[in-house]
Protein backbone atom coordinates (compact mmCIF):
# COMPACT_ATOMS: atom_id res chain seq x y z
CA UNK A 1 0.00 0.00 0.00
CA UNK A 2 2.51 2.41 1.02
CA UNK A 3 4.66 1.71 -2.06
CA UNK A 4 1.00 2.55 -4.09
CA UNK A 5 0.96 5.88 -2.73
CA UNK A 6 4.19 6.63 -3.40
CA UNK A 7 3.98 5.48 -7.07
CA UNK A 8 0.87 7.78 -7.17
CA UNK A 9 2.62 10.53 -5.37
CA UNK A 10 5.38 10.32 -8.38
CA UNK A 11 2.98 9.98 -10.77
CA UNK A 12 1.18 13.20 -9.68
CA UNK A 13 3.25 16.26 -8.88
CA UNK A 14 2.50 19.09 -7.35
CA UNK A 15 2.67 21.17 -10.09
CA UNK A 16 2.49 19.46 -13.65
CA UNK A 17 5.33 19.64 -16.30
CA UNK A 18 2.74 21.34 -18.86
CA UNK A 19 2.13 24.17 -16.32
CA UNK A 20 5.98 24.16 -15.20
CA UNK A 21 6.64 24.25 -19.07
CA UNK A 22 4.13 27.06 -19.66
CA UNK A 23 6.02 28.97 -17.10
CA UNK A 24 9.10 29.30 -18.36
CA UNK A 25 7.92 29.80 -21.53
CA UNK A 26 5.66 32.57 -20.00
CA UNK A 27 9.21 33.93 -18.81
CA UNK A 28 11.22 33.98 -21.64
CA UNK A 29 7.76 35.82 -23.24
CA UNK A 30 8.03 38.21 -20.33
CA UNK A 31 11.87 39.15 -21.12
CA UNK A 32 11.17 39.56 -24.71
CA UNK A 33 8.59 41.74 -24.25
CA UNK A 34 10.82 43.62 -21.27
CA UNK A 35 13.34 44.37 -23.89
CA UNK A 36 11.05 45.77 -26.64
CA UNK A 37 9.02 48.00 -23.71
CA UNK A 38 13.01 49.25 -22.45
CA UNK A 39 13.83 50.23 -26.19
CA UNK A 40 10.37 51.92 -25.79
CA UNK A 41 11.25 53.58 -22.96
CA UNK A 42 14.63 55.09 -24.15
CA UNK A 43 12.83 56.66 -27.33
CA UNK A 44 9.96 58.11 -25.09
CA UNK A 45 11.66 59.64 -22.32
CA UNK A 46 14.88 60.38 -24.38
CA UNK A 47 12.41 62.80 -26.49
CA UNK A 48 10.78 65.52 -24.93
CA UNK A 49 8.17 66.01 -27.64
CA UNK A 50 6.13 62.64 -28.09
CA UNK A 51 4.95 62.18 -31.06
CA UNK A 52 8.64 63.12 -32.20
CA UNK A 53 7.99 66.80 -34.33
CA UNK A 54 8.43 64.48 -38.01
CA UNK A 55 5.00 62.83 -36.83
CA UNK A 56 3.00 65.87 -35.00
CA UNK A 57 0.02 65.44 -37.77
CA UNK A 58 -0.28 61.83 -36.72
CA UNK A 59 -2.23 60.62 -33.79
CA UNK A 60 -3.09 56.95 -32.59
CA UNK A 61 -6.53 55.74 -32.38
CA UNK A 62 -6.90 56.22 -28.43
CA UNK A 63 -10.75 55.69 -28.02
CA UNK A 64 -11.05 52.77 -30.76
CA UNK A 65 -8.05 50.64 -28.79
CA UNK A 66 -9.70 51.82 -25.48
CA UNK A 67 -12.89 49.91 -26.52
CA UNK A 68 -10.62 46.84 -28.18
CA UNK A 69 -8.54 47.05 -24.62
CA UNK A 70 -12.53 46.13 -23.15
CA UNK A 71 -13.21 43.37 -25.60
CA UNK A 72 -9.91 41.21 -24.65
CA UNK A 73 -10.60 42.02 -21.25
CA UNK A 74 -13.64 40.24 -21.32
CA UNK A 75 -12.16 37.72 -23.69
CA UNK A 76 -9.40 37.12 -20.79
CA UNK A 77 -13.10 36.48 -18.63
CA UNK A 78 -14.61 34.16 -21.17
CA UNK A 79 -11.32 32.20 -21.61
CA UNK A 80 -11.27 31.83 -17.70
CA UNK A 81 -15.08 30.25 -17.53
CA UNK A 82 -13.91 28.30 -19.92
CA UNK A 83 -11.00 26.70 -17.80
CA UNK A 84 -14.33 26.73 -14.77
CA UNK A 85 -16.79 24.85 -16.84
CA UNK A 86 -14.06 21.66 -17.30
CA UNK A 87 -13.26 21.48 -13.93
CA UNK A 88 -16.84 20.84 -13.00
CA UNK A 89 -17.14 18.85 -16.22
CA UNK A 90 -19.80 20.46 -18.14
CA UNK A 91 -18.21 20.02 -21.60
CA UNK A 92 -20.77 22.23 -23.66
CA UNK A 93 -20.16 25.10 -22.06
CA UNK A 94 -16.46 25.11 -21.99
CA UNK A 95 -16.79 24.98 -26.06
CA UNK A 96 -19.43 27.84 -25.73
CA UNK A 97 -16.60 29.99 -23.68
CA UNK A 98 -13.98 29.20 -26.02
CA UNK A 99 -15.90 29.73 -28.90
CA UNK A 100 -16.76 33.39 -27.25
CA UNK A 101 -12.98 33.65 -26.62
CA UNK A 102 -11.67 33.16 -30.43
CA UNK A 103 -14.10 35.06 -31.57
CA UNK A 104 -13.01 37.74 -29.52
CA UNK A 105 -9.83 37.20 -30.52
CA UNK A 106 -10.06 37.75 -33.79
CA UNK A 107 -12.51 40.97 -33.38
CA UNK A 108 -9.58 41.98 -31.55
CA UNK A 109 -7.05 41.11 -34.09
CA UNK A 110 -9.58 42.26 -36.64
CA UNK A 111 -9.96 46.34 -35.06
CA UNK A 112 -6.36 46.30 -34.55
CA UNK A 113 -5.41 45.39 -38.07
CA UNK A 114 -8.11 48.05 -39.33
CA UNK A 115 -6.14 51.03 -37.48
CA UNK A 116 -3.25 49.75 -39.28
CA UNK A 117 -4.13 50.41 -42.39
CA UNK A 118 -5.94 53.64 -41.22
CA UNK A 119 -2.34 54.96 -39.61
CA UNK A 120 -0.08 53.53 -43.05
CA UNK A 121 -2.35 55.26 -45.12
CA UNK A 122 -1.44 58.58 -42.56
CA UNK A 123 1.80 57.92 -42.97
CA UNK A 124 2.57 55.79 -39.90
CA UNK A 125 4.90 53.48 -41.58
CA UNK A 126 7.67 50.73 -39.80
CA UNK A 127 10.43 52.87 -42.11
CA UNK A 128 8.95 56.84 -41.45
CA UNK A 129 11.31 56.82 -37.93
CA UNK A 130 11.89 55.64 -34.64
CA UNK A 131 8.14 56.86 -33.86
CA UNK A 132 6.74 54.27 -36.61
CA UNK A 133 8.92 51.64 -35.72
CA UNK A 134 8.76 50.79 -32.12
CA UNK A 135 5.29 51.47 -32.24
CA UNK A 136 4.88 48.53 -34.87
CA UNK A 137 7.64 46.33 -33.42
CA UNK A 138 5.91 46.60 -29.59
CA UNK A 139 2.27 46.21 -31.05
CA UNK A 140 2.87 44.14 -34.05
CA UNK A 141 4.78 41.82 -31.41
CA UNK A 142 1.50 41.43 -29.31
CA UNK A 143 -0.36 41.02 -31.94
CA UNK A 144 1.56 38.05 -33.35
CA UNK A 145 1.23 36.46 -29.80
CA UNK A 146 -2.77 37.06 -29.58
CA UNK A 147 -3.08 35.21 -33.34
CA UNK A 148 -1.06 32.49 -31.99
CA UNK A 149 -3.47 32.50 -29.14
CA UNK A 150 -6.26 32.42 -31.22
CA UNK A 151 -5.16 29.84 -33.32
CA UNK A 152 -4.08 27.63 -29.66
CA UNK A 153 -8.36 28.69 -28.58
CA UNK A 154 -9.46 27.06 -31.82
CA UNK A 155 -7.11 24.07 -31.45
CA UNK A 156 -8.32 23.51 -27.88
CA UNK A 157 -12.03 23.85 -29.37
CA UNK A 158 -11.48 21.34 -31.68
CA UNK A 159 -10.13 18.89 -28.95
CA UNK A 160 -13.06 19.72 -27.02
CA UNK A 161 -15.81 18.94 -29.82
CA UNK A 162 -13.69 15.45 -30.10
CA UNK A 163 -14.83 15.30 -26.29
CA UNK A 164 -10.81 15.02 -25.52
CA UNK A 165 -11.48 17.03 -22.15
CA UNK A 166 -12.96 15.98 -19.07
CA UNK A 167 -12.81 16.88 -15.43
CA UNK A 168 -9.68 14.81 -13.86
CA UNK A 169 -8.05 15.49 -17.38
CA UNK A 170 -7.75 18.93 -19.27
CA UNK A 171 -4.14 19.86 -19.36
CA UNK A 172 -4.89 21.68 -22.97
CA UNK A 173 -7.37 23.96 -21.62
CA UNK A 174 -5.25 24.82 -18.59
CA UNK A 175 -2.02 25.70 -20.28
CA UNK A 176 -4.14 27.57 -22.98
CA UNK A 177 -5.96 29.40 -20.29
CA UNK A 178 -2.73 30.38 -19.01
CA UNK A 179 -1.12 31.77 -22.17
CA UNK A 180 -4.29 33.68 -22.94
CA UNK A 181 -4.70 35.14 -19.81
CA UNK A 182 -0.94 36.40 -20.12
CA UNK A 183 -1.50 37.88 -23.09
CA UNK A 184 -4.55 39.94 -21.85
CA UNK A 185 -2.69 41.21 -19.19
CA UNK A 186 0.00 42.61 -21.16
CA UNK A 187 -2.25 44.14 -23.47
CA UNK A 188 -2.94 47.01 -20.98
CA UNK A 189 0.20 47.66 -19.72
CA UNK A 190 1.14 48.52 -23.34
CA UNK A 191 -1.97 49.98 -24.26
CA UNK A 192 -0.95 52.72 -21.76
CA UNK A 193 2.69 53.09 -22.27
CA UNK A 194 2.19 53.23 -26.22
CA UNK A 195 -1.50 55.09 -26.58
CA UNK A 196 -1.87 57.52 -23.70
CA UNK A 197 1.76 58.43 -22.71
CA UNK B 1 50.46 43.96 4.49
CA UNK B 2 49.60 47.33 6.28
CA UNK B 3 50.83 49.84 3.28
CA UNK B 4 48.78 47.68 0.95
CA UNK B 5 45.81 48.23 3.05
CA UNK B 6 47.06 51.86 3.33
CA UNK B 7 46.97 52.44 0.00
CA UNK B 8 43.17 50.91 -0.58
CA UNK B 9 41.70 52.83 1.99
CA UNK B 10 43.33 55.40 0.66
CA UNK B 11 41.66 55.05 -3.01
CA UNK B 12 38.54 54.55 -1.40
CA UNK B 13 38.50 57.96 0.68
CA UNK B 14 39.48 59.44 -3.11
CA UNK B 15 36.91 57.89 -4.35
CA UNK B 16 33.93 58.99 -2.10
CA UNK B 17 35.38 62.45 -2.23
CA UNK B 18 35.74 62.91 -5.91
CA UNK B 19 33.30 61.01 -7.18
CA UNK B 20 32.18 62.19 -10.66
CA UNK B 21 35.89 61.76 -11.69
CA UNK B 22 35.66 57.76 -11.23
CA UNK B 23 31.95 57.42 -12.92
CA UNK B 24 32.30 54.20 -15.13
CA UNK B 25 29.23 54.92 -17.79
CA UNK B 26 29.64 57.63 -19.62
CA UNK B 27 25.79 58.08 -20.03
CA UNK B 28 25.29 58.67 -16.10
CA UNK B 29 27.71 61.83 -16.29
CA UNK B 30 24.93 64.34 -17.85
CA UNK B 31 21.60 63.15 -15.76
CA UNK B 32 19.66 65.88 -16.56
CA UNK B 33 20.07 65.27 -20.81
CA UNK B 34 17.01 63.05 -21.44
CA UNK B 35 18.59 60.62 -23.65
CA UNK B 36 20.70 59.85 -20.26
CA UNK B 37 17.21 59.84 -18.37
CA UNK B 38 15.43 57.11 -20.63
CA UNK B 39 18.24 54.57 -21.06
CA UNK B 40 18.76 54.76 -17.06
CA UNK B 41 15.04 53.96 -16.88
CA UNK B 42 14.94 51.72 -19.06
CA UNK B 43 18.13 49.80 -17.55
CA UNK B 44 16.50 49.88 -14.43
CA UNK B 45 13.28 48.52 -15.39
CA UNK B 46 15.36 45.42 -17.63
CA UNK B 47 17.06 44.81 -14.59
CA UNK B 48 14.31 44.40 -12.49
CA UNK B 49 12.80 41.90 -14.76
CA UNK B 50 14.68 38.63 -14.05
CA UNK B 51 14.01 38.94 -10.72
CA UNK B 52 10.30 39.54 -11.32
CA UNK B 53 9.92 36.69 -13.70
CA UNK B 54 12.17 34.26 -11.23
CA UNK B 55 9.58 35.77 -8.35
CA UNK B 56 6.73 34.59 -9.76
CA UNK B 57 8.01 31.59 -11.24
CA UNK B 58 9.81 30.52 -7.81
CA UNK B 59 7.02 31.65 -6.15
CA UNK B 60 4.32 29.15 -8.11
CA UNK B 61 6.06 26.30 -7.43
CA UNK B 62 6.64 26.86 -3.80
CA UNK B 63 2.69 27.59 -3.93
CA UNK B 64 2.01 24.39 -5.16
CA UNK B 65 4.27 22.24 -3.46
CA UNK B 66 3.20 23.24 -0.19
CA UNK B 67 -0.81 23.06 -1.07
CA UNK B 68 0.34 19.70 -1.97
CA UNK B 69 2.05 19.00 1.38
CA UNK B 70 -0.54 20.17 3.28
CA UNK B 71 -3.43 18.25 1.38
CA UNK B 72 -3.53 14.94 2.97
CA UNK B 73 -2.83 11.75 1.06
CA UNK B 74 -5.09 8.98 0.48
Amino acid sequence: METQNHIDVRERPPLSNARLAILVLLGAETMLFSGLIGAFLVFRVGNVTWPPPSHIGIELPRIVTGINTALLLISGYTMFQAWRAIQKEKVKQLRNWLLITGVLGLLFLGIQGSEWVQLIRKGLTLQSGVYGGIFYVLIGCHAVHVLSAVIWVFTVLGMAIAGRFSAEQYTGVDTCTIYWVFVVALWPILYVLVYLT
Amino acid sequence: MSRFFFAVTLLIVVMLIVPTYLEACPACKTLDDPISKGFNFSILFMMAMPFAVFTVIGGTVFWHYRRANREPMD
